[in-house]
């Protein structure tokens, strides 16, 4: 054979090589593809505080709430609990039934390789797991000075060589086999959500006896799905379903805009096979995978976004007729731009109010969120009792002679006399842009900015030690309610706690702990209307938007929305193989 | 000097400079002024957690104790646990490190062979137009971003035409094997000019000694010129080049990882400084430097080997 042609001949056996081991999509099996733009930290439910992390450990684990899939606002029902809790008159005693039968996944750390039964004692060392001092979970701000008796026994085991996991807590026992009672140390009406938290999931003692510090790659919980051994260097892993998870059933209620799905009512769950979740960081090879049908649903990533959404806020005919549906709902978080309180310079309400009339937050939505997200009127995002959807802010839409105005009432005409104002961000391209987007706002005021760009732990620092003047940054939920936005303007809670712009006004304050202690009612609503208006008036920050997520799936995955608390999510989901045949030749 | 004392004697040479990079990466540590217990803690931290973080991380230790432990892992490999995921770092380390060599060694192998052939070809035509030809070809190779070469193979050849996998890795071979071609061709068009270019250059050099004239006025052929002595004579730049790179495979290269989801060290690497998780960064550093030690020895008894004229002192 001729040197050349031997070339040939070998380059186009490596061709067919690549191409006949080029993976098919599997057509045969119900699998949910998906694809996560971040490796996961572990499966320890204890410190799942991002979102990847608790989405993966609430496929393994559950707890003893959910949120109604098919209702909005969001609404807790009981998942292992066998309904709501009994609550005492004082509202500070909680008595959970638990229910029977709800077995752990079968795992070598049992006895005989079996799971074994879920009983209250569970809860009570999964929650003692949350505040061993040992362990640092991370999610135990949630629950910190909220359980009688539980602060103590962290501080006493704090001091001591091995956490003593025997000694009983006032507040969290379990009163028989199927009862778990809580006793809170004051009102705390958001303590239900808790519940619903990956942080508080159920995990069995056995297990994490004995797997030790590798527990967190070896998730063992009751969940309708199971892992097995995980490795968190790992791009790719694969879930399959627990052939022992108990008889759950699809939910047979639904807020109006979910009533199409209630074809699923009453269906055990889950209805996939497997999971496969692949780590995929980068736009593009995610957007393509997706368009290849590998990946059931994913955001919109931004560079894609025009070529994919109409003006309209619809679909692109071209993804329509392959059968690809668009998905727009609010997320429930803020961006804002704080002032650091502790500065005397930034205590001058007039200053504020005048910068946050001359900041555009339109050309900000059109130029970072293709115009797609909420300008924010203040703290409270929609979807949470609080939010005002007609309230306009006095300070939120431009005006520059009114800035102008307020920034002379201010004792600095035209920006005379004003010092050099730095605005901090994180290092990547876009928090730059938007620096320079604001300075050259500001500059139309006379107001001079000097944008200041910090690795995130840099910022994190500086915000913590308030040395910074103004920053940009965001707020997501940890749970559906406004208490969760509202404090971030509480006095008590200044950096290192959540209230990193030091904001302190007594009256606020006043309000915030009156309603943080109320159930949920009409009066605690206008109470967190009021603080809404005030946090608005006073103009603490500059606020920015409410973000939309706009995602788009594959007309074969059945029962998906889009929703700000995804653990448990995947159970609901369906994977319909027929269609999925049909639409394989159009993509 | 026998190569064994050398080797001993070079090896001995590299405790000080292991010592000095665990000062500097200590130091560094130590004066950023960042905080890992509030970092790990995220928004809801409290100062009492990240007083009780800090002493679980020991960072309240007196700060000799601590560079002490930095100095002992560099000597025994126990880097201990992740502070972002809990993990052992030598595990974490073991697991990245395969995925990244099955995508930079077959690179670096294709490569290197390659350009040097081809370096060989260009000096055997200097100044034709084949030579200048594959020049302008190296120059303009170097002169595009390797993200363009990547969004380019990746959206036309991975998924227009369907020959390559988009993104993606599976342990074991030939699993891995559709994942990393297109990534290793990527790789390949990356590294081929700036080789080349060095190669070329390293073999000119040698092409206008007075030996090669001498080669010629004897009466050898090019060929033999070229290949019996230019190219031998070439080979300590080109030994020096080559092994350099090695310690650099193990690494990966992170573009690529990132955009063909391979698990490899590169992207474990960055990970760990945006996470702050300080014994990871400790750990590849100490790896890396310890890499380049070993490998620059490597390289020196490499030269013995090619050129009899070297000796070891």
């Amino acid at each position: 054979m001729k040197s050349r042609n031997l070339v040939s001949f070998l380059l186009m056996s490596l061709l067919a090589v690549t191409i006949s081991c080029t993976k098919k999509v599997d057509l045969n099996e119900k699998v949910l593809n998906l694809a996560v733009t971040s490796e996961i930290k572990g499966m320890d439910p204890i410190y799942s505080n991002d979102k990847y992390s608790s989405n993966e450990v609430g496929r393994v684990y559950e707890g003893l709430l959910e949120y109604h899939y098919l209702k909005r606002p969001y609404t807790l029902v009981p998942n292992l609990a066998e309904s709501l809790p009994e609550v005492s008159e004082d509202g500070l005693t909680y008595t959970f039934k638990i229910k029977k039968g709800v077995l752990f996944h079968d795992d070598k750390a049992f006895e005989g390789g079996k799971g074994r039964e879920l009983v209250a004692e569970d809860f009570v060392y999964s929650i003692k797991r949350l505040a061993d001092p040992k362990l640092q979970g991370l999610g135990w701000w949630l629950l910190s000075g909220k359980i009688k008796g539980l602060d103590a026994w962290r501080d006493k085991n704090a001091e001591k060589d091995k956490v003593d996991y025997s000694e009983e807590v006032e507040g969290l026992r379990a009163l028989d086999k199927y009862t778990l009672q809580f006793k809170l140390t004051k009102q705390f009406p958001q303590f239900l959500y808790s519940l619903a938290m990956p942080f508080t999931f159920a995990v069995a003692k056995e297990v994490v006896d004995h797997y030790g510090k590798e527990f967190l790659n070896h998730p063992v919980g009751t969940g309708p799905f199971m892992l097995g051994e995980f490795k968190q260097t790992a791009k790719k892993f694969s879930y399959t379903r627990n052939p022992k998870f108990r008889k759950k059933l699809f939910p047979s209620e639904a807020s109006d805009e979910f009533k199409h799905m209630l074809k699923y009512a009453g269906k055990p769950v889950p209805f996939v096979d497997r999971i496969e979740i692949n780590v995929v960081k980068e736009d593009q090879p995610r957007w393509l995978n997706f368009l290849k049908g590998r990946v059931d649903y994913i955001g919109i990533p931004k560079d894609n976004f025009e070529a994919a959404v109409t003006p309209g806020k619809g679909l692109d005919k071209q993804f329509e007729e392959k059968g690809v549906e668009l998905s727009i709902s609010p997320s429930l978080d803020v961006t804002y731009t704080a002032f650091n309180h502790d500065l005397k310079l930034l205590q001058n309400r007039d200053l504020r109010r005048a910068l946050a009339l001359a900041y555009d937050v339109k050309e900000f939505n059109k130029l970072f969120y293709n115009g797609t997200a909420l300008p924010a009127q203040s703290v409270i995002p929609p979807g949470i009792a609080g939010y005002m959807p007609d309230y306009v802010s006095p300070y939120r839409n431009r005006d520059l002679a009114k800035a102008k105005e307020l920034l002379a009432k201010a004792g600095y005409p035209d920006g005379k006399g004003l010092p050099e104002i730095t605005y901090d961000c994180p290092s990547s391209s876009t928090s730059r842009q938007i620096g320079e987007l604001f300075k050259k706002q500001m500059a139309e005021i006379g107001v001079n900015i000097k944008v200041v760009q910090n690795s995130w732990p840099e910022l994190q620092k500086k915000i913590t030690k308030r040395q910074v003047m103004l920053y940009g940054i965001a707020w997501g939920a940890d749970y559906p309610d406004a208490e969760n936005f509202l404090q971030l303007l509480y006095g008590p809670n200044k950096s290192p706690g959540a209230n990193g712009s030091g904001y302190d006004n007594p009256e606020f304050n006043k309000l915030f702990a009156k309603a943080s202690i109320m159930q949920d009612s009409p009066e605690r609503t206008a109470i967190y209307e009021e603080l809404n208006k005030m946090a608005a008036e006073e103009v603490p920050w500059i606020y920015g938007v409410h973000r939309q997520s706009y995602l788009i799936k594959h007309s074969w995955l059945k029962n998906y929305m889009t929703t700000d608390f995804e653990a448990g999510q995947a159970q609901y989901l369906d994977v319909d193989l027929d269609q999925k045949k049909k639409m394989q030749d159009k993509l | 000097m026998n190569t064994w004392s050398y080797i001993i004697r070079r090896l001995l040479y590299t405790i000080p400079i292991i010592l000095g990079v665990c000062l500097i990466i200590f130091a560094i540590f130590n004066l950023s002024g960042y905080d890992p217990a509030q970092l790990l803690l995220g928004k809801h931290a409290s100062a009492k957690q990240i007083a009780e973080v800090r002493h679980e991380l020991g960072l309240d230790r007196p700060l000799v104790e601590q560079y002490l432990d930095i100095v002992k892992s560099a000597f025994t490999f126990d880097f201990g646990r992740s502070w972002a995921t809990k993990q052992q770092i030598i595990e974490m380390i073991k697991e990245g490190a395969i995925p990244s060599l099955t995508l930079t060694l077959p690179a670096f192998l294709i490569s290197t062979t390659l350009s040097i052939l081809l370096a060989i070809v260009v000096s055997f035509f200097r100044g034709k137009a084949i030579d200048r030809a594959l020049v302008i070809i190296s120059v303009s190779l170097m002169s595009i971003p390797s993200l363009a070469y990547i969004l380019f193979f990746q959206k036309f050849f991975a998924y227009e035409m369907g020959w390559f996998e988009i993104s993606g890795y599976e342990h074991g071979f030939p699993y891995f094997v559709p994942y990393i071609i297109l990534p290793v061709i990527i790789m390949v068009v990356l590294n081929l000019g700036p080789d080349l270019r060095y190669f070329r250059t390293v073999i000119l050099d040698d092409i206008y000694q007075d030996y090669v004239r001498t080669a010629r006025a004897k009466g050898l052929s090019e060929k033999a010129v070229l290949l019996k002595h230019v190219l031998k004579n070439s080979l300590i730049p080109i030994i020096t080049y080559v092994i350099i790179q090695i310690p650099f495979l193990i690494l990966g290269t992170l573009l690529l990882e990132s955009f063909f989801s391979i698990p490899g060290l590169g992207g474990l690497t960055v990970k760990a400084v945006f996470d702050n998780d300080f014994p990871v960064i400790k750990a590849m550093t100490i790896l890396s430097a310890m890499g380049y030690i070993i490998f620059t020895v490597i390289t020196d008894i490499l030269y013995t080997v090619v050129d009899p004229r070297v000796r070891l002192k």
